[in-house]
């Protein structure tokens, strides 16, 4: 009983834990950026306001049951995911839902958001959210590859499909994964360029040229509950990486640095690029990141 | 405010400063003055450090920037995309095309007062206002916001039979909705 | 450049009537007045046997005084680099035209401009009724005897204040003591 509520107790504090802290490397990002482009740039918890007004404003809009649905389907799909990924290394807090095969849900489900979320646009009927769904999903035939690659190489070499099991391996062994099989992470680093959707491969919800495609008709508590799905999410991946390629985390410090160190990398790829075209993106991700991921395989299978 | 009973008086204060601090613009430009929404959003004077950022479609949009001069057809696309917007709700009008017709006080196609038909916050004058003079125009509506003072939405639906009596008096082949948000 | 011209001049009027023509050597340009019947005769004329491929622009002036429509066709050839003129005049009570965009099909958008801005009509224009205009129910904005001032004092509300607003040009000029040339006063309408 006693480990049933502190499980649940885990879980709301991961939850927030997540939010809190995608929502402010949200922030540092929007001020990365303006420094980059030599602006002074919003303050770092911008995010945090504008999520707030989001969520006071009204919503008159209403275009269907999947309309919706489709921001809960983003929100459900990274708090699962978020459930599964262990956020630190044998902690009791921070354990929550943890079995053999955890990777191969993973796969599935960072991949069912952006479907429901695709359903839910396609019933509003904006023509900017078709071409933003086709788009999205275009783009998603491309990164997927390489990232998928990336996972399966690791799990050949370990022979498991545990991230619990790839911390302790990590720990025994003494290296971290990123030093075992660079190749692994170099094919999950570029595909994770386009799982962050930062420029150049912000193709999906280009506020230029589509109106922010799938999002384009949301707007108040809808947006609101989109950007915290997002920012859970890019919790979520980041964890994800460091757990499989750093190593896990002891305590919390450790994993903010590991975290933000790996999330300067497509916000810096972003800050210098324009937009790609889908067919760019694309050609992108079939080409350097799929020849690492082959890489990869062949090590792990090899060496 | 309408929106006061659902929520109580501390609640609507600490939403107001987020509201102030978070103000998503509708930049409508069909006039000249949509040139000086980028210089006001780029490096230089940089409006995104007041929380002012550009919004992509009405429903995420808090304000619309009306930058110019308004055609009488535009302005059938302006009501539209202003009840398309969620409450609460601001407009800008910009420039002195939107207070008096500006330079097109003759023109036979071009309206002359803004007012007359959305609820206007905030009127930035100038032929064109720089940049200094939009931030100007922001930080007042930040004020009026902040003081409860930014009720325009409210006032176009409790007043909504003289704003449409207003526009249909312009636009003669009224082809949609009369209560479309 | 001069001969040149002048047997491009030459060579319409051997085979068009022209009303009037002239060639200014320093722009490089013919000019030639026709009827309006032969109109499409001598576009097409210009645009297939001689080399006057490109329809540059064409517009409309308005001579209130004379009650006549002016239409011209301005048209360049890419390769002499020599541009021609093409008026026709139209009677202002009844300016029928017939349609020409067989010849250069953005004549199409043209004559839907000149249809809503000055009332042209062209037989035979296949168009849509609305060009930039919507639900215009005056007069064709662009003639001149349409009085814009009157027309938006009626329909559109002025803001108090603005009725004393003064003709910026004499008002300096009254200030600095700067005598107006009378070709540069404001007109009256």
């Amino acid at each position: 009983m006693e480990g049933i509520l502190l499980h649940i107790l885990g879980a709301i504090a991961t939850f927030l834990l997540a939010f809190v802290v995608g929502m402010t490397y949200g922030g540092i990002r929007r001020k990365v950026i303006a420094r980059v482009q030599n602006r002074y740039g919003p303050p770092i918890y911008q995010n945090f306001i504008d999520a707030f007004k989001l969520f006071s404003k009204t919503t008159a809009v209403h275009h269907g049951a999947m309309h919706l649905l489709g921001p809960a389907f983003l929100i459900v799909s990274a708090v699962m995911a978020l459930m599964v990924v262990p956020v630190l290394r044998d902690n009791l807090w921070f354990t929550n839902l943890n079995f053999h095969g955890d990777l191969i849900f993973l796969i599935y489900i960072m991949v069912f958001g952006p479907l429901g979320m695709a359903l839910g646009a396609g019933q509003t009927g904006n023509p900017n959210s078709a071409i933003g769904v086709t788009r999205g999903l275009s783009q998603m035939v491309g990164f997927e590859i390489p990232w998928v690659m990336a996972l399966v190489a690791i799990m050949i070499k370990y022979n498991t499909t545990s991230i619990v099991d790839l911390m302790k391996i990590q720990t025994e062994v003494g290296q971290w994964l990123i030093f075992q099989n660079p190749f692994a992470f170099i094919a999950a680093i570029l595909a994770s360029l386009g799982m962050f959707r930062y420029a150049p491969f912000n193709i999906v919800g280009a506020p230029t040229e589509l109106a922010s495609g799938p999002a384009s008709e949301n707007g108040g508590k809808f947006l609101f509950t989109m950007m915290s799905a997002g920012s859970v999410f890019a919790f979520v991946k980041l964890t994800l990486f460091v757990d499989i390629f750093l190593g896990g985390a002891s305590n919390l410090i450790i994993l903010v640095i590991k975290t933000f160190l790996l999330y300067m990398i497509p916000v810096l790829y972003g800050a210098v690029n324009p937009r790609y075209r889908t067919e760019q993106a694309i050609t992108y991700f079939w080409g350097w990141p799929l020849l690492f991921g082959f890489l990869a395989i062949i090590y792990s299978v090899y060496f | 405010m309408d929106y006061g009973i659902y929520q109580d008086k501390l609640t609507r204060i600490v939403s107001d400063i987020a509201r102030s601090h978070s103000l998503w613009v509708l930049a409508y430009g069909t006039g000249c003055g949509a040139i000086e929404v980028p210089a006001t959003m780029t490096s230089r004077y940089d409006a995104e450090r007041l929380g002012v950022r550009g919004a992509a479609t009405p429903r995420q949009a808090d304000v619309l920037m009306i930058t110019g001069y308004l055609t009488v057809k535009t302005l059938k696309r302006v009501i539209r995309v202003y009840e398309q917007m969620q409450d609460p709700k601001y407009v800008i009008g910009f420039g002195s095309c939107a207070i008096n017709g500006g330079m097109y006080w003759d023109s036979y196609n071009t309206i002359k007062q803004l007012d007359l038909y959305l609820p206007v916050d905030v009127y930035i004058s100038g032929c064109m206002p720089r940049p200094e003079a939009v931030l100007e125009g922001f930080a007042k509506l930040q004020e009026q916001i902040k003081a409860g003072e930014a009720i325009g939405a409210t006032k176009y639906k409790e007043n909504l039979d003289y704003y449409r009596g207003n526009q249909k008096k312009i636009i003669k082949n009224w082809d949609f909705p009369d209560y479309n948000w | 450049m001069e001969t040149f011209l002048g047997k491009i001049k030459d060579r319409i009027s051997v085979n068009f009537d022209l009303e009037k023509s002239s060639i200014d050597i320093e722009k490089k340009r013919v000019d030639v007045q026709i009827r309006k019947e032969q109109i499409p005769s001598i576009l097409r004329y210009m645009k297939e046997n001689m080399s006057f491929r490109h329809l540059m622009h064409a517009s409309v002036v308005d001579w209130l005084e004379e009650g006549k429509f002016e239409v011209i066709f301005m048209l360049w050839a890419p390769k002499e680099k020599i541009r021609v003129f093409v008026r026709t005049k139209l009677d202002r009570e009844n300016p029928i035209m017939e349609n020409l965009d067989m010849i250069w099909p953005q004549l199409n958008t043209y004559e839907r401009e000149f249809k809503e801005m000055y009332g042209i009509e062209f037989t035979g224009l296949v168009a849509p009724e609305e060009f930039i205009l919507e639900d215009w129910d005056g007069p064709p904005p662009m003639r001149r005897d349409f009085d814009t001032e009157a027309y938006a004092k009626d329909v559109f509300s002025e803001r108090i204040g603005r009725e004393d607003a003064q003709d910026v040009r004499e008002t300096i000029a009254k200030r600095s003591g700067e005598v107006i040339p009378d070709f540069a006063k404001k007109h009256s309408r």
